[in-house]
């Protein structure tokens, strides 16, 4: 991973985008004991990379913020972020640490939890708010 | 993963995680991943790919679930 967690050249549009979302968002990162990962992760340091990405995406505006917490016994692996608009925990999650690829996973949960509404279609809105049990999804990704 | 998390947003009863696989290999054997995006809903695997928002509702809204 580079030193540089954004290009240079994108820091300019995603300081925009941030700093124009209508409420803030809160980043709470949940460190606590690893699985042990696939073979091939070397010395990575997931946690360190996990605290740096986030605070590095909080440092980019103020309407982002970010905090570290010990083991939370409500999150079951680690590491973990959580995404929280307005400092509410609707429920989104990143388990593991969000580079690569998966650095805009992070980024679009931060810009949707930003907004007031989500940028769905009308009728998905509608579908969805009809819900009346319990779904959690789970996607399973790669950073590359 | 960000169409799950608008739905997660949409929905105080949907919740939405991204799991990376490589860092979790032993959940991700359990739930057969073999290829990413991987979806689960409940805990239960579902399908490989990424699919258009009307056709990720249409799974994950299924009758079959909760």
């Amino acid at each position: 991973m580079p030193a540089a967690v954004f290009r240079q050249d994108e820091e300019p549009r995603l300081r925009e985008l941030l700093d124009a979302m209508e409420r803030p968002v809160e980043l709470v990162v949940a460190l606590g004991p690893e699985e042990t990962p696939l073979p091939g992760a070397g010395d990575f340091d997931f946690s360190a990379e996990t605290v740096k990405i986030v605070e590095a995406l909080a440092a980019l505006s103020g309407r982002v913020t970010s905090r570290v917490e010990q083991q939370p016994e409500w999150v079951p692996r680690f590491p973990a972020v959580l995404v929280l608009p307005a400092g509410e925990d609707v429920g989104l999650r990143y388990y593991g640490t969000p580079y690569g690829y998966e650095l805009a996973s992070l980024v679009g949960a931060v810009l949707e939890a930003g907004r007031p509404t989500p940028s769905l279609a009308p009728e998905s809105l509608e579908r969805l708010a009809a819900v009346d049990r319990d779904l959690a999804i789970d996607i399973f990704v790669t950073p590359t | 993963m960000l169409l799950a998390y608008k739905a997660a947003l949409a929905s105080p009863r949907v919740s939405a995680a991204a799991i990376e696989a490589g860092e979790f290999p032993r959940l991700a054997d359990e739930m057969n991943v073999w290829a990413v995006p991987s979806i689960a809903v409940n805990g239960v695997p579902q399908w490989d790919g990424a699919v258009r928002e009307r056709l990720f509702l249409e799974r994950v809204l299924a009758p079959s679930f909760g």
